[in-house]
């Protein structure tokens, strides 16, 4: 057991690598020609992906009733799925956002592609309440533009209410991203030699010229921006809660359900970000950028978030029995014995369970056993959403209306093909911009910043 | 790096802090007793008012304490003591609780349910006295457990200079997270939910918890800030450190407001009558008027007055601020206890009084005695170094 | 063409940040005004060292936040309150709580969006990729691992030698000068270049193009098309099921709708007078409801009073009044034969009216002849 030295700094970048090497470390992905694993790995995607567009053809052309959904089970792997890639997207904006507010220097390995893998969540999630409302084309009555249909959008609708916040959610992730990336693009500039790369890099760079003048006014937009998004992060997915919340139905009509949400988004988004950055340290040789004491602390962030929905689990359960309703009462005894208790005992081993081994240090600090921890975390918060909307719907207030769900394979075929949209861009993301902040890292690194003489 | 060049001499505090804090205790004891003797009932719910303030500044202290340890903060270290004071009040929650636990009929409804009344009975395995007596015990118990060790550990430190006393109290720390989250929301359920028993909310404890936390971060801010501009500190703090403290207050604010308004909105929207009941009465006669008071005091003004980045640093609107946020949980518990007893309209006069100026001497009070025993500033922390250098 | 190089600056190199924290502060201290520090990153102090006023960005954001949270209130007001008021849940027109979600979402992004706008292009005037420093050996260097100050030309206190001593004094490792590009120099920009513009066709052309057919071509194409036609029968189509082709079938002989009742006295207005008899009796409710029919069907020929006062400007003859004596001596019966048959001019109102809401009428029609030939019994 190596001991602590608590008067001293934990060092973000190990050892302390010239800046030169961290620009070409990070470049490296970028120039070379995609390698053999990478088109493998595109492969794979790409079927899933290639999946996704059968499945959302196939529900175009011929409708809902491709699906399971049914009356009363109107919700069922849609919005599965989009809680689900909502909630993953939560973390990068955690990471870049919230631990930037909160001046935890370890963020800068991962923030910028904890963000892209923000934005590219949010572009699967989104696809959800487009396409389980039959007439997608239509999606634009959605805004409320000015129209002849004598008739406004409903703004005391929750499910408008998520128009707004996720794509605001997506447009404010962009631009907090790209911001990021423009002294980037900047340096990629400079040292690129080819004519199209050039070009390309000059117009997203925008003529960067990296002066102080421009990073006053740069660092305080940053913090603006990361004001701005924290706040953000916690609305869109207590937003997306209230889909639920202010209905009447028992099992989705709790007032603890937006802050229980946001820390089960917070949970699953940091369990996906560990999973894809173990792989993506592995290949691009970043073990000393994405350190092992960011592993653990994310970890932790797991454990924290992870108890936190287990304690929302327990009042929900306490408060339904304290109510005295009956229909509550039956509606959580329902859950753990009813029909889909399967269901609702993976979720408790995965979300409750699985977390509460990051108490031990050598399992924090052990590789795979994190990942399948984090693997568990991610198919238990499915599970949540899962157990959540189809077990109350199917068993709600009438029991003449009761009627259970059962996928179809066209609903598989969308959640899987969900992984490959994701996956897809993640790649293609991998391939044509630095996948961690060149600018931010060389900041943290040890030696970087003056010496506080009299500051 | 050691220690030993910090400079620290440790000052008296001011004999006045001791004369201001037995003043309010007095003349607060004296309302509180003329109080209990005139109107009993009315008395014991702004008892409930006081004693659920006091949790939040004493608990909430350890909380605070227990965060800093888990999450390795280095900023808070020069005055983590300060903290530690504020939690020593703990000490006095059975001496507000316990005129209550011998009342516990006339307030709480839930102890003498009509026989007809099946929802009521129906909760007698949790809401009956015996249990929540011992509940309340077993909370106080477990608190003070946790502030004991902690603080010893901390105390020893000064002289011990071990490192190993610091991760021991992380390890401690570590462990009381997770049992305040309970003890602190089934204390709320407790003393301020079951008095309307037939009312429930998933969020309540989260939403306490919430105004908990805003209570013991703003008596920390006004001790710390005091202080600190009289130079009892060591030397070399600097506006980074009240930025944190300043950024803390406003970010709790917005939470609380996140809270109190998920909260407010999932019951309007459902408007189902079993809970809307809570919210009508909040909005009968002139309650109506205390009810978006507490939009302004307790959200809208701290979260303009600490919005700007010079207002989180300047020494004078911390102090300004952190008053208020106070003067807004007790108006939070207020508003959350009172209609129950003055359903018609509010209920103000010179027994309210009485609790706040007790409590205010009380606080003043236990600070006094424990800055006389132990350091102001925990000198042996290893982390005090890199706490004082803190630059944002 | 000899082109003279026309100098923009001179620029020093440093290896370490406390290098260039030092430079800058000589910088300043020797009284250069016209000058910039160019690193690959921000480094902590420099905008103390440079003595830069706060950026005032954040007073933009805070404008433009507040100004979404406003327009948005404003807005969603109108279109719920005012424009196409529609009662939902029962909750009041104007629901704030309901709009909070949407409030601070929009002023998240209007205050997110146009701070950075500002930012970009109007506090950096980006973008711009002919600046003098770009594609330069400094710009190489600062923007990998090296750190620069430049000192312009255009500075008062510059002078060649003078700056080349002072960069010299602070320890820079190198001393590039900057040139003006020739190309940049001599380029007058235009904004309606001839590039340009056929951009802008192409992309008019194009999104017209795209529009038109996705809305007037593609919505009405399968699948599109499947929601508008429908195979229901809708109002006045033709049908090939019947064999006459219409859609619209009259009710089969010989049956009734449910809730509805026959008459049995067509053309007989006087046997309904003598045999039909008023079932519904007078009651505060049959009244009420009586009003509320007389007032929408009979009042525009026969006024609101019974009296013949019509609304109808002479389009149809009025009717007399209903208080003389020959209508105040009919019975309750023959009067529902006047509404559900017509009389002269009038039409039938059989299909406005139900039996019920007719006697309910009748009912209203007797209290107001009463009250014009009030008794003074009555007042009692």
């Amino acid at each position: 057991m190596s001991t602590v030295d608590y008067t001293q700094e934990l060092s973000v970048i190990e050892g302390k690598p010239p800046l030169r090497e961290l620009d070409d470390l990070i470049s490296k992905p970028i120039d070379a020609k995609p390698t053999k694993k990478f088109f493998i790995a595109l492969t794979i995607s790409g079927s899933m992906l290639s999946l996704l567009v059968i499945g959302l053809g196939l529900t175009f052309y011929y409708g809902i009733g491709m699906w399971g959904n049914n009356i009363p089970v109107g919700w069922a792997f849609d919005i599965t799925n989009f809680v689900f890639w909502v909630g993953i997207g939560h973390a990068g904006t955690l990471i870049s956002a919230i631990l930037f507010l909160l001046r935890q220097k370890w963020r800068t390995g991962i923030a910028r592609f904890a963000e892209g893998m923000t934005i590219f969540a949010v572009m699967t999630a989104g696809l959800f309440p487009l396409i389980h409302v039959g007439r997608p084309w239509l999606a634009a009555y959605l805004f409320p533009y000015p129209n002849q249909h004598s008739i406004w959008v409903n703004f005391d609708s929750p499910l408008l209410w998520d128009v707004f916040a996720v794509s605001t959610y997506f447009i404010v992730s962009l631009i907090f991203w790209y911001v990021g990336l423009i002294p980037d693009f900047a340096t990629l500039r400079e040292r690129t030699n080819n004519k199209i790369k050039k070009i390309t890099y000059s117009i997203f760079g925008l003529g960067w010229r990296f002066s102080n003048k421009h990073w006053q006014h740069y660092e305080m937009v940053y913090l603006i921006l990361a004001g701005f998004a924290t706040p953000l992060v916690l609305s869109v997915h207590t937003i997306v809660s209230f889909d639920f919340a202010v209905s009447i139905m028992p099992g989705w009509h709790a007032t603890i359900f937006p802050p229980y949400f946001v820390a089960g988004a917070v949970f699953s988004g940091f369990a996906m970000v560990q999973n894809v950055l173990i792989i993506v340290r592995k290949i691009f040789n970043y073990e000393h950028i994405i350190t092992l004491d960011t592993l653990e602390k994310m970890n932790k962030i797991m454990l924290l978030t992870g108890s936190m929905v287990g304690y929302a689990y327990a009042m929900e359960f306490f408060i339904a029995w304290y109510s005295g309703l009956p229909i509550e009462r039956f509606t959580f005894i329902n859950r753990a014995f009813g029909s889909y208790a399967w269901a609702y005992w993976v979720m408790i081993s995965c979300n409750v369970i699985s977390p509460q081994l990051f108490w031990f240090k050598k399992i924090r600090r052990t590789i795979p056993v994190m990942f399948i921890i984090a693997i568990f975390v991610n198919i238990g918060m499915w599970f949540e959403r899962f157990v959540i909307i189809v077990s109350s719907l199917s068993r709600d207030f009438l029991p003449s209306s009761w009627h259970l769900y059962t996928p179809t394979y066209v609903d598989f075929m969308i959640l899987i093909g969900s992984f490959g949209f994701f996956f897809t861009w993640l790649l293609l993301f991998t391939k044509a911009l630095p996948v961690v902040s060149m600018a931010e890292v060389k900041a943290t690194v040890t030696g970087s910043q003056p010496s506080h003489k009299d500051h | 790096m050691s220690n030993s060049s910090i400079e620290y001499i440790k000052k008296e505090l001011s004999p006045k802090v001791r004369t201001i804090g037995s003043a309010l205790f007095v003349a607060g004891l004296i309302i509180v007793v003329l109080g209990y003797i005139t109107d009993p009932v009315r008395s014991a719910y702004n008892n409930i008012v006081g004693l659920t303030f006091l949790i939040s500044v004493g608990v909430g202290s350890l909380f605070l304490l227990t965060l800093e340890y888990v999450a390795g903060a280095v900023w808070s270290t020069p005055f983590r003591r300060v903290t530690e004071f504020l939690a020593a009040n703990i000490y006095l929650i059975p001496l507000l609780a316990i005129p209550l636990l011998l009342n516990v009929n006339t307030i709480f409804q839930w102890t003498h349910p009509e026989p007809a009344d099946k929802t009521l009975i129906n909760k007698a395995p949790y809401l009956n006295v015996t249990f929540f007596i011992v509940r309340v015990a077993l909370f106080w118990l477990i608190w003070l457990c946790f502030y004991f060790f902690i603080s010893k550990n901390s105390v020893k430190q000064d002289t011990s200079r071990d490192q190993s006393l610091t991760k021991l109290n992380i390890k401690l720390s570590t462990i009381f997270i997770p049992l305040f989250a309970i003890t602190i929301s089934f204390a709320a359920i407790d003393w301020l939910m079951s008095l309307s028993p037939k009312w429930f909310s998933t969020i309540f404890g989260v939403y306490y918890f919430s105004g908990t936390v805003l209570a013991a971060l703003a008596a920390g801010t006004i001790f710390i800030v005091l202080l600190n501009e009289k130079g009892y500190f060591v030397k070399g703090l600097s506006s980074n450190h009240y930025y944190s403290l300043g950024a803390l207050l406003f970010a709790f604010t917005n939470f609380w407001a996140y809270i109190a308004f998920s909260q407010y909105l999932l019951i309007w929207y459902a408007n189902l009558p079993e809970e809307t009941t809570w919210f009508i009465v909040r909005w009968q006669g002139s309650w109506k008027i205390i009810s978006i008071g507490l939009v302004f005091v307790h959200f809208l003004i701290p979260y303009f007055g600490l919005l700007s980045q010079p207002s989180k640093m300047n020494p004078k609107r911390l102090l300004w601020m952190s008053g208020w946020i106070l003067f807004a949980h007790y108006y939070d518990l207020y508003w959350m206890t009172m209609p129950n007893f003055g359903k018609d309209g509010v209920v103000l006069g010179w027994i309210e009084l009485g609790f706040p100026l007790l409590i205010a001497g009380l606080i003043m009070l236990v600070f006094n005695f424990k800055a006389k025993s132990q350091n102001l500033v925990s000198i042996g922390d290893p982390k005090l170094k890199r706490g004082i250098d803190f630059r944002l | 063409m000899m082109s003279e190089k026309i100098l923009y600056s001179y620029t020093g190199i440093f290896d370490t940040p406390d290098q260039i924290i030092h430079a800058t502060e000589k910088a300043v201290e020797a009284g250069y005004t016209k000058y910039d520090v160019n690193t690959p990153y921000p480094l902590h102090g420099m905008d103390k060292a440079m003595k830069l006023k706060p950026s005032k960005l954040g007073y933009v954001a805070l404008v433009f936040g507040l100004s979404g949270t406003l327009a948005t209130i404003l807005t969603i007001w109108w279109m719920s309150a005012i424009d196409y008021p529609i009662v939902i849940g029962g909750k009041p027109l104007f629901s704030f709580p309901a709009y909070v979600p949407i409030v601070f979402e929009v002023t998240v992004l209007s205050a997110a969006i146009m701070t950075v706008v500002s930012m970009l292009f109007f506090f950096f005037k980006l973008p711009n990729n002919s600046h003098p420093l770009h594609g330069t050996e400094y710009m190489k260097k600062v923007s990998a691992d090296k750190y620069g100050i430049s000192i312009q030309a255009d500075d008062p206190k510059f002078n060649e030698s003078s700056v080349k001593k002072f960069l010299e004094s602070v320890h820079a490792s190198e001393i590039i000068p900057i040139y003006w590009d020739e190309e940049e120099v001599n380029h007058k920009n235009k904004i309606l270049e001839p590039k340009f513009i056929i951009f802008l066709l192409v992309v008019a052309v194009i999104t017209s193009g795209v529009t038109y057919f996705s809305f007037n071509q593609l919505m009405y194409m399968v699948p599109f098309n499947w929601m508008m036609d429908q195979p229901k029968l809708s109002a006045q189509q033709q049908s090939p099921v019947f064999a006459d082709g219409f859609g619209m079938r009259q009710p089969v002989a010989g049956t009734i709708a449910r809730g509805d009742m026959i008459y049995q006295f067509t053309g007989q207005p006087d046997l309904a007078g003598v045999k039909l008899v008023n079932p519904i009796p007078i009651s505060k409710e049959s009244l009420q409801l009586g009003q509320v029919k007389f007032d929408i069907y009979c009042s525009p020929c026969h006024g609101y009073n019974a009296d013949g006062a019509s609304r109808l400007r002479g389009q149809f003859p009025n009717p007399p009044s209903l208080h003389s004596d020959k209508v105040r001596n009919w019975s309750d019966g023959r009067i529902f034969a006047v509404v559900t048959e017509g009389q002269n001019t009038m039409p039938s109102y059989s299909s406005q009216l139900s039996f019920d809401e007719r006697w309910a009428v009748i009912n209203y029609l007797r209290a107001l002849q009463r009250a014009l030939n009030a008794k003074e019994s009555d007042v009692q």
